[in-house]
């Protein structure tokens, strides 16, 4: 009897110390780290390095446990489930691509485990009535709307060409462009899906030519972003404005090839001289430590580990105290207002608020809405150069 | 109709690329009767080296060629020698899986070097074209397939002409015979392979102004070279290259009218029907 109270002290002493520390928590980062999407999830990559920095300034202690999902949907299930189960992770921020993150979100369900989606757009995802999956970032929905909105302020647009990569980004991308530009009385002449890594657009580009589009839309990722403009230049395709939704268009490696991307527009989910709190601060540091300017990829991996971290290590790692208390939350950070609602048959997504830039000379400027702009437009393309 | 010969015109320029590197698989293949898996491979190796020619010493990718072609050529020798050599005689599944083996160690090796990251060489030129009579003609696609044309009329004139071409040729039609004749086949297949090496290689160099370089850049193409190869008779040099641009001319035509999602599908289905109706392809003789 006594052994029993002696060995439940000494365990309760033993403990202590772990109940000290209690702002040690354990969260899983899945990303693409090498493979197709890499240069992205570089800057996912780096966004999540700096939010470890302030979580231990604020104490609190992340062991970041990382998977690599090489942008392929069945890696990151995979590693969905190591984290859940054998890493025992109290929540998992990540992965960076639609398709990656359309393949786990029902796995958070499954496992009872809290995810966190940086910046996957693709509509569904959020959807599908999952309690278990939040998403920080606006849908391809927005990215849509606010080029739209932005192309009928600046000009009178009536006809719109639709391109996009035929994943799961890329079509959510279009047929959200479609369903709005319908909305917005403009007419749809031209829409070609085509599979990625092909050497030559020259034909499609062409057909879209011939349509005289006003406006041209396009859904794709880095390579495929730069090979596009390339061939349309080359072709010659001189539209009112060229509107790229985000991703390869909101990268560096593209704003760096200037013969082809000035006056590009490019929807965003966040610009670095955007005013939410800390986003210039953010933007700086992220240049002097890295080297380059971070991308909106990087900001909402930063913000979306700062609130699971944070919501983590307040809950003691608990996960369904995490998924009320990310249910319940409300934070404002870099990324802006962030609150996970219920709206329009979403389930815990953040209503956030999309931003445009420009590529003018090599750097990406925002342009709209009104209220957030550091450049005017420059509107219609005034041709190639 | 502009369309129409707008997408024929970018499709014989991009086939001229595609023909090279189906050249390439057909030369090891008639010669070795070997396939091989490593060919796209190879190519990404010519990418890595015409745009590290072009970062780091500014030699512009068109003229690197007379770099990466003796190179391509050595290392290709080298990997005849050294791996492909010692399993001529043995079953086919070990020298696909050799060959397999060379890809992976090659694109994993560039992978952990060089990192994923995509590559782009941005030339002054690599987006300008010109105009006739409406259509447009890329100038880097256009240069490329003006320098594949040279090289493959010099090929031609090397292996009808020479006495090291029509020993190849010799080995690739009766390997056993060629030996009696007093050829060295080793030394043929090594050639061989060196001449096909160094043509995927200048392949790759010639796309790397308009396309972007990663490690597993190479998959796609060798998959493209097979068809080519296959479509044209395998071991046909005159087949690789009309299979070449005929893949070119089939992927243009089909993006345009059958929407871009389906261009492949169009080649496939077009590499059916000739294997349907030509089981050895077009220009192939069957030998067995």
């Amino acid at each position: 009897m006594f052994g029993k109270i002696q060995a439940t002290v000494l365990a309760l002493i033993l403990a202590l110390p772990v109940a000290a520390q209690a702002a040690k928590v354990k969260i899983g980062f899945v990303n693409s780290i090498t493979g197709a999407e890499a240069p992205i999830g570089e800057n996912l990559t780096n966004g999540v390095t700096l939010a470890l920095e302030d979580l231990k300034k604020k104490g609190i202690d992340v062991e970041l446990v990382k998977e690599d999902d090489t942008g392929k949907p069945e890696k990151s299930m995979a590693a969905f489930e190591k984290m859940a189960t054998r890493d025992r992770v109290a929540g998992i921020v990540g992965p960076y691509s639609s398709k990656c993150a359309n393949a786990i979100a029902k796995l958070a369900e499954k496992y009872k485990t809290p995810l966190l989606i940086p910046v996957a757009s693709k509509e569904e995802i959020t959807r599908q009535n999952l309690k278990w999956t939040f998403r920080l970032s606006a849908t391809t929905y927005d990215y849509a709307t606010i080029l739209l909105d932005m192309a009928t302020s600046l000009g009178r647009p009536k006809t719109i060409a639709i391109i996009n990569e035929n994943t799961d980004f890329g079509t959510s991308g279009a047929k959200s462009a479609k369903d709005y530009a319908g909305k917005k009385g403009i007419r749809v002449v031209a829409e070609e899906a085509y599979a990625p890594g092909s050497p030559d657009y020259r034909s499609t580009l062409t057909k879209i030519k011939s349509k005289k589009p006003d406006l041209v839309f396009m859904v794709s990722y880095v390579a495929d972003a730069i090979l596009l403009m390339r061939q349309s230049r080359e072709i010659g395709i001189t539209p009112q404005a060229f509107l790229g939704a985000g991703a390869g268009f909101a990268t560096v490696s593209f704003a760096k090839e200037k013969a082809i991307s000035s006056n590009v527009f490019s929807s965003t989910q966040w610009t670095g001289d955007v005013n939410w709190p800390g986003a210039k601060d953010f933007d700086k540091r992220y240049i002097a430590k890295f080297g380059k300017e971070p991308t909106y990829h990087a900001a909402t991996a930063y913000e979306s580990m700062m609130i699971m971290a944070e919501t983590a290590a307040k809950s003691g790692g608990n996960r369904e105290k995490i998924r009320s208390a990310l249910k319940s939350g409300k934070w404002n950070g870099i990324m802006g207002e962030v609150k996970f609602a219920d709206y329009e048959g979403y389930t815990n997504q953040n209503k956030h608020q999309m931003l445009v830039e420009q590529i003018q000379n090599g750097v990406h400027q925002t342009v709209y809405p009104p209220k957030y702009v550091s450049k005017k437009p420059v509107y219609p393309f005034p041709g190639w150069r | 109709m502009t369309i129409f010969l707008q997408s024929l015109i970018s499709g014989i320029l991009i086939g001229g690329v595609y023909a090279l590197i189906g050249i390439g698989l057909t030369i090891i293949f008639g010669v070795m009767r070997v396939i091989n898996f490593a060919h796209g491979d190879l190519l990404m190796v010519g990418m890595y080296g015409t745009f590290y020619l072009f970062t780091l010493f500014n030699i512009d990718p068109f003229i690197s060629i007379v770099i990466t072609m003796p190179f391509m050529f050595l290392y290709g020798g080298f990997l005849q020698k050294v791996f492909i050599n010692r399993i001529l005689g043995s079953l086919p599944q070990n020298q696909i899986l050799l060959t397999i083996g060379m890809g992976l160690i090659m694109s994993n090796g560039i992978m952990l070097a060089f990192t994923s990251d995509y590559k782009i060489l941005s030339t002054d030129y690599s987006s300008s074209s010109f105009d006739i009579l409406g259509i447009s003609i890329s100038t880097p696609l256009l240069i490329s397939f003006a320098i594949t044309a040279g090289i493959t009329v010099v090929l031609y004139w090397f292996l009808l002409k020479t006495d090291t071409g029509q020993a190849i040729r010799a080995t690739a039609q009766d390997r056993e015979a060629a030996q009696l004749m007093g050829i060295n086949v080793k030394r043929m297949s090594i050639i061989a392979f060196g001449l096909g090496a160094s043509l995927a290689g200048t392949a790759g160099a010639l796309i790397s102004p308009t396309y972007y370089i990663f490690p597993q850049v190479g998959s796609t193409f060798t998959l493209k070279a097979f068809v080519i190869t296959v479509l044209g008779g395998m071991g046909s040099i005159v087949g690789a290259t009309l299979g070449g641009i005929l893949i070119g001319v089939a992927e243009s035509i089909g993006g345009v009218y059958f929407g871009s999602g389906w261009k492949e599908v169009v080649v496939f289905v077009l590499f059916l029907l000739v294997l349907l109706f030509k089981p050895s392809g077009l220009m192939g003789k069957s030998n067995t």
